[in-house]
């Protein structure tokens, strides 16, 4: 899992802190993880630290992500990342019952509207007559007039519209507003293709009010702004996606890369998709995905785990166990049989993308495929020697081992320098290549590597909140254990595993190459 | 009736059987189930013990080396690590009007261009094989180098970074690569619209001339020369202009004898000179910038005031009520909450120690609903100066920022970044003593008399990065256009070339 970029969407922007490294070294530091499970199935991972005093860092995980869904609920694992924080019967509404009410009448509109634009709004949209089935702009009359009702009684429910203040039901964000006063602080949460994390940092004393939290809303969510809350997806999606320069792209070159298994499409889910979702799919969802056996907890930080394991006891054991497991994921990912090239060309730096299919995480030879990635980066890595300093062609080069849970990729980027072509990028990097493939990496440069490797093993632990991060990771895909068994297995390591999986994993059939080319100034047709 | 609650009620009478079934009532499903035993009914119910906090005092970590200079030690065992940092005071605020980027160039090639007495590649090599990483950047006001290394490698991890920060070599092909590689950064400072929003309000906030505001271009990337890097190196470089801090697994004798040896000999000049105010003035207005994107950004808000203002405390407060709070900002709460209109919407306050910093707000939204969006805000900035916020507000703001505070020193190379940060720029001692005394003293009143004084919407400009042609007619309910901003009067501001930043032609944004 070495240096993997994880395609995450969160609710406010998110860097996910320290990055998820590899991390070898026989001797390297071992965590000290307090399993602990409930009745119910859910487990926590417990790490009690008291080297940053005063704070905890305390998260859950629900297993599932974008890979779990299908075409026509793409991006509902994040929409409910966002719906999450809406509420329960207890946290954000003044009146349970009414607000029910105003969510009934919603709904009823909201499945209206959405027949109708799946058929008469979808059929012009084929006969050519509109160009965009969802855009209000193009509502017929009785549409017009069903979105009217609509957002009058989104209104009404804020307190906004008809009734004034008092017809108000919804106490708005109040879930963010109690931890704000208590001092909580980076409450936050994230949706990846194969997780969905929820974290927040509170000052030691309030672990408590984190269970009574977090339990509330994994027992008694009511999806509150089910339907408003799309156009901030909406808007999400715009500046994360439509409005950067490079974004499109990659979700093309995502679509075209995986062909079969569920990292084809994006995490925020298509657009169409985000528009459709129903309350009924959404509860399907809930009650497989958001069941204890399918959560586990982690807390890291200042605390005292025998309270912090009676707190636990008592709220979360409240979670109902559901009667459904979640079904397996079976669709694989095919053996791609031949090369696939995106050619692009927009506001973007001159430059390529160069990918394979490898292995999943945990996978035997996920390890020297991140060392192998680890040979080619950092300042004296391969690729700034060779591409960077040596032959002056690129301004940066990278490259990455992203496995998950279900597959793996591994990729090289660079970006040019100068007059160098995007091919010349490439050519040089099927040299570098055809370099690690028929000659063995010399002991000392491995040794670097292992060195480099061991000392970000313990870099990545100072932080309590990356901490969490990791062991969000680590156990969804693997096992926690992994944090600490992971690292003999890079220092094992040998130059023949290199050479062998460099040889294994990079033929020109199982490659797909995207291509980068600035727009010239003017030279657009319109 | 609500779906899930239906649902679940069934799980819920499935499971517990037919005992179960009498604690529900029919006609309140939605408060259908009890709380389990020993559950509070709501958050505010739970009883916490008190977590009591002092700030440490700066004092018990501070010691002088022979030489003086002043060197801040917090020792820790729980990692083999040791992190040492550096601070020279002055950054891109030294560079000379000729050649903006200076600085920063100049801290780049001290880590990148080897010392005099070790090629950069060997360097480099030795670094990496140690595992120890080095890092050298300008920032503003600052320029900072950072090692962290394993403790067993500090002997000679320190001898390698101090050599570098003493008698960096500014190996000339090294300093091509970095041209060229920074050039290729310049091309590409168009191409997201959050780079050219940041670039054009600094300009407009700070003017064209002050270092806020400057950047290199591809002529005076092309003319940075080794010389010039030298006489920057021995501006910054050097024991009079540094403080030391280090945090990780050493003991405090042995730290102080190698750090006086490593330094032993280092010319000591006088620190540099605290960095210029600004000249120009804010001209309010409407501002736009050509991009073809699907979405407007938007920043609007002035000058504001310095750190040390008696007024910065109130600020704060009433800043994390408007829009700097998260999800329980006003800014949030209508904008993305209630409309729908953006993702992310907030305020920043960015005070400066030498000179008032700004105020800002800022979005991006859909074209169609950034003039609705950017009305909004503007009401909730008048509506601080027009009313007093709610106690409820005030209260929440007041608490989070006391009961945040201990973070501000959660972690040791955090607390000696605020020590090292207050004694370069004299912090008044009791500050952090007195903060959260401050905070609890500041009432509603103050909170409007500092939005009267400082966040005046007329003296304030917008700027919008987009496609004006889809922004300026506003939303499909007409409820907002842009010409509800200063009377529709836009200024074009041409987009920039991305080498030169000499204006281009009009159509090259569309």
């Amino acid at each position: 899992m070495s240096a993997c970029r994880p395609v995450v969407f969160a609710i406010i922007s998110l860097v996910l802190a320290g990055g998820f490294l590899a991390a070898p070294q026989a001797q390297a530091q071992q965590v000290a993880v307090e399993e602990f499970a409930l009745d119910n199935g859910m487990r926590f991972l417990l790490v009690p630290r008291r080297d940053q005093p005063n704070v905890v860092s305390a998260g859950w995980v629900a297993r599932v992500g974008s890979v779990n869904e299908r075409p026509g609920i793409t991006g509902i694992s994040h929409f409910f990342e966002h719906m999450m924080f809406k509420g329960t019967d207890t946290i954000g509404t003044r009146d349970a019952d009414r607000d029910a009410k105003y969510r009934a009448e919603q709904k009823a509109i909201r499945d209206e509207i959405n027949r109708i634009v799946w058929t008469k709004q979808y059929d012009r949209l084929k006969r050519g007559e509109i160009a965009d089935a969802w855009d209000p702009a193009n509502d017929t009359q009785e549409l017009r007039v069903l979105r009217g009702k609509l957002d009058a009684l989104i209104r009404a429910q804020q307190g906004r519209g008809e009734g004034g203040p008092e017809a108000a039901t919804i106490v708005k964000d109040e879930f963010d507003q109690v931890y704000t006063r208590a001092g909580g602080s980076g409450m936050n949460a994230f949706t990846s293709q194969d997780l969905t994390c929820y974290f927040i940092t509170v000052p030691a004393n309030k672990l408590e009010l984190w269970a009574w939290m977090e339990s509330d809303r994994l027992h008694n969510s009511v999806f509150r702004e089910f339907y408003s809350e799309r156009d901030v997806v909406h808007e999400e999606r715009r500046l994360r996606t439509d409005s950067t320069p490079t974004g499109r792209f990659q979700e093309q070159f995502d679509a075209m890369f995986w062909e079969s298994c569920g990292y084809s499409w994006p995490v925020i889910g298509w657009p169409s998709d985000l528009n459709s979702y129903t309350f009924e799919q959404a509860m399907d969802y809930w009650n497989v995905y958001y069941r204890p056996g399918n959560l586990f907890g982690i807390v890291v930080g200042d605390f005292d785990p025998v309270a912090a394991k009676a707190y636990i006891t008592r709220y979360f054991s409240r979670l109902d166990p559901g009667t459904k497991p979640p079904p397996p994921v079976v669709t694989l990912e095919v053996d791609q049989i031949a090369e696939q090239r995106m050619n692009a060309e927009g506001d973007v730096p001159p430059a390529v993308e160069v990918r394979y299919h490898t292995v999943p995480a945990g996978h035997v030879d996920s390890y020297p495929l991140d060392m192998l990635s680890e040979l080619l980066n950092e300042r004296t890595g391969r690729l700034y020697t060779g591409l960077v300093e040596g032959r002056a062609i690129a301004g940066s080069a990278r490259t990455a081992s992203d496995t998950r849970k279900y597959a793996g990729l591994f990729s090289f980027e660079a970006e040019t320098r100068g007059d160098a072509t995007p091919e010349q990028l490439e050519q040089a990097w099927y040299e570098e290549l055809a370099k690690l493939q028929s000659a063995e990496v010399p002991e000392r440069e491995l040794r670097k590597v292992k060195n480099r490797v061991a000392a970000g093993n313990y870099r990545r632990l100072e932080n309590n909140m990356s901490l969490l991060i990791q062991l969000a990771f680590f156990e969804t895909l693997l096992d926690w254990q992994e944090i600490n068994n992971g690292p003999k297995k890079y220092e094992a390591v040998t130059a023949a595993d290199i050479k062998r999986v460099a040889n294994t994993y990079f033929s020109p059939a199982n490659r797909s190459v995207a291509v980068y080319r600035r727009t010239v100034a003017g030279a657009e047709a319109k | 009736m609500n779906m899930w609650i239906s649902q679940h009620l069934l799980r819920a009478l499935v499971a517990s059987g037919a005992v179960g079934l009498m604690l529900f009532s029919p006609c309140r499903l939605s408060h259908a189930e009890p709380p389990a035993a020993g559950i509070p009914a709501r958050p505010e119910q739970i009883v916490f013990a008190p977590l009591a906090f002092e700030p440490p005092d700066a004092a018990g970590f501070r010691r002088v080396l022979p030489d003086g200079t002043v060197v801040y030690l917090a020792p820790s065992h729980e990692f083999p690590l040791v992190n040492l940092v550096v601070t020279f005071k002055g950054g891109v605020s030294l560079d000379p009007t000729d050649m903006p980027g200076l600085a920063a160039m100049t801290a780049r090639m001290v880590r990148e261009g080897g010392t005099t007495t070790m090629g950069p590649t060997e360097l480099d090599e030795s670094l990496d094989f140690l595992a120890t990483d080095i890092g050298v950047a300008a920032t503003d006001t600052f320029t900072a180098a950072t090692m962290n290394c394993l403790a067993s490698n500090f002997d000679e991890s320190l001898k390698l970074f101090v050599a570098m920060l003493r008698t960096p070599a500014f190996d000339e092909k090294r300093l091509e690569t970095s041209r060229a590689r920074i050039l290729e950064s310049l091309k590409q400072r168009n191409d997201d619209a959050s780079s050219i929003l940041g670039r054009e309000w600094k300009r407009l906030v700070y003017g064209t001339d002050h270092f806020e505001a400057t950047e290199p271009t591809d002529r005076t990337v092309a003319a940075v020369s080794r010389a010039r890097l030298a006489e920057m190196h021995r501006r910054i470089f050097h024991p009079g202009n540094m403080i030391v801090s280090v945090s990780g697994d050493f003991d405090e004798k042995e730290m102080l004898a190698d750090l006086q040896k490593a330094f032993s000999g280092w010319e000591r000049g006088k620190a540099v000179a605290d960095p210029v105010a600004p000249t120009a003035v804010l001209q309010p207005g409407l501002y736009h910038v050509p991009k073809d994107i699907p979405q407007g950004k938007v920043v609007m808000g002035s000058r504001a005031i310095t750190r040390d203002d008696p007024d910065t405390i109130p600020f704060l407060l009433l800043n994390e009520i408007l829009g700097a709070g998260g999800f329980t900002s006003r800014l949030m709460r209508q904008v993305r909450s209630n409309e729908g209109l953006a993702y992310s919407v907030r305020s920043t306050l960015t005070p400066r120690v030498a000179y008032p910093g700004d105020f800002r707000a800022g979005f991006e939204s859909k074209n169609a609903t950034v003039a609705l969006a950017a009305k909004i805000v503007m009401e909730q900035i008048a509506r601080m100066r027009e009313e007093l916020v709610t106690d409820d507000e005030l209260e929440t703001a007041k608490a989070s920022l006391i009961e945040t505070f201990p973070r501000q020193f959660e972690s040791r190379p955090q607390m000696l970044r605020v020590f090292v940060n207050d004694e370069w720029t004299k912090r008044p001692k009791d500050y952090w003593k007195t903060f959260r005394d401050k905070v609890r003293a500041v009432t509603r009143e103050d909170l409007k008399r500092v939005a009267v004084k400082h966040l005046d919407p007329e003296k304030m400009a917008i700027l919008v990065v987009g496609d004006w042609e889809n922004i300026a007619p506003g939303d499909l309910e007409k409820r907002a256009s842009m010409k509800d901003f200063f009377g529709g009067t836009v200024k074009h501001l041409p987009l920039r070339d991305p080498l030169t930043l000499e204006p281009l032609p009009e159509k090259a944004g569309k």
